[in-house]
């Protein structure tokens, strides 16, 4: 290559630092001000901001019900994630049909998987319906209207739409375990369950990791399932940090505050980040 | 002697593949309710969620397609124009500075690499609050290529990432005989790169071309397109309990992802999973 093909970067250099690179410094910046989006002047109020944060009871709701989500989605798709993918690396030649069928729901849009489960998980849906059917009405329940239920119904969705790409992770990390270990293990007479426990497990060690991580990023972010779902509500009581974000900024003109809690998550973020690419390095070696 | 042991241990799996198909019988039941109500009237649905539809009827997909409210059509041009122009316009800018980072051990190269991969590490919500008060400023709104310049930007870094990882595992065995030729850099990097990295180019447009068809937040707040994501979600506000409709919407919005899913699992499966992992 030549010197002058530091043209070649140009085009994503310029796109990027206008789209992407700008509008974070000017989020750092709005963080410092108490800018309402609609008045020309503002004023250049400091960390205010950020101290107002400590003692924001729907703020540290929102982190809370993040932190339930994160937690709950995270264990149950690794969980459940490496459950299947065990069970389907013996079904032969039924792999490919089975891991495309639990994959499906990854590829649609967020936004139509949360309206398929509302149309299940509302009072009036399917899942009450044909528990009534059953004779089963006494266990009937609004799985939306409070926020405990609803965060579970949050979570459920979560756990149905992303089992299938975990799933798969595991899949991937389980078929480079070579086979002579197994069968080291078969002639000490391993069990079946000794065989995942010392065979497998210790060498898909950086594959959980991985999977692990990548969940909790994608939970962290959370928003398009709780804007369907519930709106945030009743109340707030079921907002994320992402949905409290955007709410703060566009429904409450708070554009100056919202912008120094989207800086608090970038900083959570970035040190999950630097882990998750130190980590898959580790794994290229 | 290894054929009958094969065949003991497919007997020996039989309860496990019964207990998988269940599984997973299991887990397409929320998308078994969407495919077979779409073609039920709401009535039907509210009081037989789960039987097949006979007859079956068009009614719902119909009076969503006549809404003069709601432009499907519209909404189908906007996320197409979306998607491959975003996609496309985004490979080409990527690659071509991937392709510099890779091949040049500079310190300006270096600096870019970090630059461009800073933008992984940011929880894009971040940037919605400035970028809606730029695009009120310079009177963007509603304008499709600039939401279309949003799309790419918000995908260089992942693929500046996946681009510069694969170039640079090339030889330059090959580039350097075309340098000898007297090739220009431009013409080694259309006609020699870009057809060696083409398993990268498919796994970063099946990445970066399925968040932008699915996007909800971005098209929704700047510059407010009716994408197909977004149009369903507006679309379906005012009938958020007439299901037969919501279910219609949910088939025309998954329709399109769902076909070229079907025809093109391993590489999206691959695409997504080898993306997950490297991004």
């Amino acid at each position: 290559m030549r010197k002058k093909s530091i043209l070649f970067v140009l085009p994503a250099f310029v796109i990027y630092t206008f789209l992407m690179i700008i509008p974070i410094i000017g989020a750092f910046y709005l963080s410092l001000t108490d800018w309402n989006g609609i008045s020309q002047a503002y004023h250049v109020v400091g960390i205010k901001n950020y101290i107002d944060m400590l003692s924001d009871a729907r703020l540290r709701n929102a982190i809370m019900v993040t932190l339930k989500i994160t937690l709950t989605v995270s264990i149950s798709v690794n969980v459940l994630g490496l459950f299947v993918a065990c069970l389907l690396n013996r079904a032969g030649k039924m792999i490919n049909a089975l891991r495309s069928i639990f994959f499906l729901p990854y590829v649609i849009s967020t936004v139509a998987i949360s309206f398929i489960w509302l149309s299940i998980l509302s009072y009036t849906g399917v899942l009450n319906t044909i528990l009534n059917a059953l004779g089963m009405g006494s266990v009937i329940a609004d799985y939306i209207g409070n926020a405990q239920n609803a965060i579970r119904s949050i979570c459920v969705i979560e756990i149905w739409r992303t089992l299938g790409f975990h799933m798969v992770l595991y899949l991937a990390s389980i078929q480079t375990v070579p086979e002579e270990l197994y069968e080291a293990c078969t002639m000490d007479g391993g069990t079946g369950w000794q065989k995942f426990r010392f065979v497998t497990l210790p060498m898909i060690v950086p594959g959980i990791t991985i999977s692990v991580i990548m969940s909790i990023m994608t939970e962290m972010k959370q928003y398009d399932v709780v804007k369907v779902i519930t709106n945030g509500g009743p109340g707030y009581s079921t907002e994320t940090v992402t949905y409290n974000i955007v709410t703060q900024a566009f429904g409450n003109n708070m554009l100056g505050y919202s912008s120094a809690i989207a800086v608090f998550l970038f900083a959570i973020i970035a040190v999950i980040t630097i882990i998750q690419l130190r980590v898959s390095r580790k794994m290229e070696v | 002697m290894a054929n009958v042991v094969n065949k003991k241990e497919e007997k020996k799996n039989l309860p496990l593949k019964i207990l998988l198909v269940l599984l997973a019988c299991f887990f397409a039941l929320p998308l078994y309710i969407t495919i077979i109500n779409v073609f039920k009237p709401t009535k039907v649905i509210s009081s037989s969620p789960i039987s097949l539809p006979f007859p079956p009827i068009m009614d719902n997909i119909t009076s969503v397609l006549n809404d003069p409210n709601v432009n499907v059509f519209e909404m189908y041009k906007n996320s197409i124009m979306i998607t491959l122009f975003g996609a496309t316009g985004c490979i080409i800018v990527s690659s071509l500075a991937a392709y510099y980072i890779a091949r040049m051990k500079t310190k300006l190269s270096g600096f870019l690499y970090v630059y461009f991969l800073f933008g992984l590490m940011v929880p894009y919500v971040i940037v919605y609050v400035p970028l809606v008060t730029m695009f009120n400023k310079l009177h963007l709104t509603g304008n499709l290529p600039s939401l279309i310049m949003v799309f790419v930007s918000g995908s260089i870094s992942f693929s500046v990432f996946m681009y510069q990882g694969f170039i640079g595992g090339i030889s330059r065995e090959l580039e350097e005989a075309a340098i000898i030729d007297g090739a220009s850099s431009l013409t080694i990097f259309v006609k020699i790169i870009m057809p060696l990295v083409k398993p990268c180019t498919t796994t970063v447009a099946i990445f970066i071309g399925l968040s932008m068809w699915n996007d909800f937040l971005t098209p929704l707040l700047i510059g407010q397109v009716k994408t197909i994501t977004v149009g369903i979600y507006t679309a379906i506000g005012p009938y958020a309990s007439d299901w037969g409709t919501v279910f219609a919407y949910v088939l025309l919005a998954t329709l399109p992802v769902t076909i070229a899913y079907i025809f093109a699992q391993k590489q999206f499966i691959a695409g997504l999973t080898a993306g997950a992992i490297k991004g």
